[in-house]
């Protein structure tokens, strides 16, 4: 019974989903379903406070861990989750896409989210990305009367199977060497049968780092990210963003951190690679782009990388760098793809922010906050968690990475920056935009607090980044 | 002393200002710019009143715990070297408000919250005493600065506003690397702690960081070769911006010298001497040359201010008394005349519509009050006796003398071709027949622009005249600067 609690909430959005799936055929208002959502997450954080203080913090044979890292992810999951919610309300409407199974989705996805940052054990692991991953083909695709969304789908469900098919081989590889799935044994496994060298154990722990490397969208996995993101639609583009790569950093922090401890110098190195390759390559990628949401995808890709950075030192307060890096990433993410999403048709395209800002200044603010948080401007948030993960290579010795990430960050100020430049520098076209939706208007009053007071007052959020 | 935070209110009080113009409807938003501008004037008279001359420390000091985990506090302060940066940049906000008053027409309150925000960086970056602050105000400048010349400039605003975005913000984040990696070498970011207590880090490290912070204010200084942003984005901007690019920006580079790499990486400047007094001396001789060859009169105040700028760095590594105490001097003296020089340029620019200094001549006759502003101005530019620029050139080329030979001769070289351009400029554009390009109702003065100028003219004077009002607020200070980058032993060799 003490070990539900550590699940509760995972337990309260899968209560919620299935409640939702179980009235589907009578929810008609994507509003009051969102509102919904909300709730659900408030619960599922609240929940949270129910967890075991001091006591023992992991459960279910130490598969599950209820501690602080576990506890940081799940208050983002459920962030996440509302915050999407929230913008998808006028898409759902458009489409009409029946707001109760799409919710149900999220609310699932989420919890799979939550799961496998959680998880003490790879199977568990990768239970919650498979649940997440699932949930994400469909999100993908709901859409179905629009090729490009079966197009992305399709591609993503390829790529993503092909990915969690290695995962799985690297956990059976593990397995084989170590005889566990479990973090805490493997990583003693490791340590007293001095299997640091076993070359089955080196592949299975590559394998894995793929796997994860995937659901973060780092290079060279990240081919799906801007199919995937250009045919979903903008708000679970957004969710994606922000969801799978958290989830994607947390369970990978865990694995490299607890599990994969004594073999700190391999991981590092590939990390590294993973994190550089992501940095370049997703910034200048994004330089050519026009589509806002693959160019978001690409700026997604490039930070991937930066938040690698926190984990590549292998220390505790490195670890708590890449959390703070995934939490404030998700906002402002979150915040540029509420604009995106706020403008309608007319913000998927670079051209459509000609101008924003003499015909929609708040607006066009917001998006000049969110992209300067996105460059790494103080005073946003952005800046203080790039210093926060550079603090920490360069802690880590490695100087070379943190100019490449500065020079990177320059790169991507170009495309941001053209961004701001077409809404403050040029005359407007077409029509004035309308008003922005509740829903969006609330989701990006909240990105913009966290954004702001992440940028002044850094050590709010990074006091909750506890490492694994 | 002040019971109140008074650098604090001072620094906020622009961006206090710049919030409620956002709030504030249209027509109320000049007044609300001009009444924010004087009023931070105002709060900051008790700091020049009450400032200790004969002291080096630090004063009307605030610390409060920011980033613990960081080792960062909030901390401001101001000691003799910043405090006439502070000065310079309260009055010229001031004198920006007022220049723009009748030329911005178009997204009137954006243009003075933009405006007001880069007063709070300014004003911020020179009260700070911690390095993490200083890179927080330095980037806050570039912010506020892109959107004033991207969105207000000249025909060619966009390229010009991307362009020294791009210079500066890959010198900034270079800074930003050095900055961590002396957070982790140092374990601080205090600037008096870096400069006295800390140990004193290894050469090699030094000499890593100076290049990393090197690249962040030599752009902004602008020194040669990394110069070609500033004649886009000086004329480009919108007068405003331009007195703010010329006046305050350009000294930020100067500052950090001063502020970071001098009594920091002591050893490391001793290493790049040379070749920073080669790079300053080149800025001197090529900007004035390049100067000699412009067309567009706000480009020629542009390049200009490279040669001028080339003075100021000069004077810096001379690492004598006599050249840092007149590369300060000379970096106010810049920010008062370029800032007028910028100002002149802008109010003929409303009425003419050309820059072009073909188009003009003659100006005397039709407007015998603003040739005579500008006969001023080009006469203190051109380092003329009882005026500011005088007493700076003349403690700058007597510190390159003492340094190294060839630097004074530089410098004499460079203030001969000076006083060309510039005398060349007055004579092609208020004397002679009366240009093309001078058709218009009435191109004289009005009252709200002669009291613009004003301030700027009684400054040019009292420092021309009395030039110990400005350098009996750096005296203490500059000792202690010296002391930190040449050693106790040397110093007394040195001066």
């Amino acid at each position: 019974m003490t070990d539900l609690i550590l699940l509760l909430p995972e337990l309260v959005l899968v209560g919620a989903a299935l409640a939702l799936i179980v009235v589907a055929r009578h929810v008609q208002s994507a509003q009051s379903a969102a509102m919904w959502v909300v709730v659900a997450a408030v619960a599922a954080v609240c929940s949270g406070w129910a967890f075991p203080s001091g006591g023992p913090s992991a459960g279910f044979g130490g598969t599950i861990a209820g501690d602080g890292y576990a506890q940081f992810f799940n208050v983002l999951f459920a962030a996440i989750a509302a915050l999407a919610a929230l913008l998808s309300v006028r898409h759902l409407n458009s489409e009409h896409v029946r707001p109760a199974e799409f919710f149900a989705l999220v609310l699932l996805a989420t919890t799979g989210m939550m799961l496998a940052a959680s998880a003490m054990d790879l199977l568990i692991v990768y239970l919650g990305l498979e649940l997440m991953t699932l949930c994400s083909y469909v999100l993908v695709g709901i859409t179905r009367n629009k090729a490009i969304s079966n197009e992305a789908a399709i591609k993503y469900f390829l790529l993503a199977s092909f990915a969690s098919a290695l995962l799985l081989y690297g956990i059976s590889l593990s397995y084989g060497v170590t005889g566990a799935t479990d973090y805490v044994a493997i990583a003693s496994a490791v340590s007293e049968g001095s299997l640091g060298q076993h070359p089955l154990l080196l592949v299975g722990v590559a394998l894995v780092a793929v796997g994860l490397a995937f659901k973060i969208a780092a290079v060279p996995f990240h081919s799906w990210a801007p199919d995937a993101y250009q045919g979903a639609s903008a708000p679970v583009a957004a969710f994606l963003a922000a969801g799978s790569k958290a989830a994607g950093l947390a369970a990978l922090g865990r694995v490299c951190l607890v599990a994969f401890a004594p073999e700190l110098r391999i991981w590092s190195v590939i990390l590294i690679g993973l994190s550089a390759l992501s940095m370049a390559a997703g910034s200048l990628l994004a330089l050519s782009q026009t589509n806002m949401k693959r160019l978001l995808a690409y700026s997604s890709i490039a930070h991937a990388g930066y938040a690698l950075l926190g984990l590549i030192p292998g220390t505790p307060s490195g670890a708590s760098a890449t959390m703070t890096y995934a939490f404030v990433y998700a906002f402002m993410t979150l915040g540029a793809f509420g604009v995106v999403i706020g403008l309608g048709e007319r913000g998927e395209d670079l051209a459509g922010y000609k101008g924003l800002a003499s015909t929609a200044p708040g607006t066009a603010a917001l998006m000049f906050l969110f992209l300067l948080s996105l460059t790494g401007i103080p005073p946003t948030a952005g800046f203080a968690a790039k210093f926060a993960v550079i603090l920490s290579v360069v802690r880590g010795g490695h100087v070379g990475l943190a100019v490449l990430a500065v020079a990177c960050s320059v790169v991507s100020a170009f495309f941001y920056l053209r961004v701001a430049v077409f809404m403050y520098m040029t005359e407007p076209q077409g029509l004035t935009p309308g008003r922005l939706p509740v829903g969006v208007s609330a989701a990006l009053a909240v990105a913009a607090f966290v954004t702001i007071i992440g940028g002044m007052f850094p050590e709010t959020f990074t006091a909750w980044t506890v490492p694994p | 002393m002040t019971t109140y935070p008074i650098l604090t209110v001072t620094t906020f009080l622009p961006l206090a200002g710049a919030v409620a113009i956002l709030l504030l409807n249209q027509r109320l938003a000049r007044w609300m710019a001009l009444a924010t501008t004087v009023a931070t004037l105002a709060v900051s008279v008790p700091l020049y009143l009450h400032f200790d001359k004969t002291s080096s420390a630090l004063q009307f000091v605030e610390a409060v715990p920011w980033i613990p985990s960081w080792n960062v506090t909030y901390g401001m302060g101001v000691d003799g070297i910043s405090l006439p940066f502070i000065f310079l940049s309260v009055l010229l906000s001031v004198l920006c408000v007022a220049v723009s008053w009748t030329a911005i027409q178009m997204r009137v309150r954006e243009f003075y919250a933009a405006l007001l925000v880069s007063e709070t960086a300014m004003i911020g970056l020179f009260a700070c005493t911690n390095f993490f602050l200083f890179y927080l105000f330095w980037e806050l400048m570039i912010v506020p600065m892109f959107l004033l010349i991207g969105v207000w400039g000249g025909a060619h605003r966009t390229y010009a506003a991307v362009k020294f975005l791009m210079f500066t913000l890959t010198g900034s984040v270079l800074m930003l690397v050095g900055l961590i990696a002396l957070l982790y070498a140092s374990g601080s970011l205090d600037f008096q702690a870096l400069a006295h207590t800390t140990p004193r880090l290894s050469l090699p490290v030094q000499a890593w960081l100076f290049v990393a912070f090197l690249a962040a204010f030599a752009v902004k200084v602008p020194m040669f070769p990394v110069h070609t942003w500033l004649p886009d984005a000086h004329t480009e901007a919108p007068t405003a911006g331009s007195v703010i690019l010329a006046g305050i920006l350009l000294k930020m580079g100067a500052y950090g010298f001063l502020r970071i790499s001098l009594p920091i990486l002591p050893d490391a400047v001793q290493l790049f001497l040379k070749p920073m007094l080669v790079l300053s001396a080149a800025a001197i001789v090529y900007g004035a040359y390049v100067t000699l060859a412009q067309t567009d009169i706000k480009r020629l105040i542009a390049y200009s201010s490279i040669s001028h700028m080339g003075f100021v760095t000069l004077g810096i590594f001379t690492l004598n008394r006599n050249g840092v105490e007149g590369a300060i001097l000379q970096m106010v003296n810049h920010g008062i005349i370029t800032g007028a020089l910028f100002l002149c340029v802008g109010i003929i620019y409303e009425r003419t519509h050309t820059r072009e200094i073909a188009d003009y001549g003659g100006l005397f006759k039709v407007a015998p009050i603003y040739s005579t502003f500008l006969a001023l101005f080009c006469l203190a530019a051109s380092g003329f006796p009882g005026l500011n620029s005088f007493v700076g050139e003349f403690l700058i080329i007597s510190g390159g003398f003492r340094a190294w030979p060839w630097l004074g001769a530089m410098g004499v070289w460079g203030v001969a071709l000076g006083t060309t351009y510039i005398l060349w400029l007055f004579y092609r554009v208020v004397l002679g027949d009366v240009g093309s390009g001078l058709r218009g109702p009435s191109l004289d003065l009005d009252v709200r622009e002669v009291a613009t100028l004003v301030p700027l003219v009684l400054l040019a004077l009292v420092i021309g005249f009395y030039p110990e009002s400005v350098l009996g607020f750096l005296r203490a200070s500059v000792t202690q600067l010296l002391g930190a980058v040449s050693g106790p032993g040397e110093i007394a060799g040195r001066l």
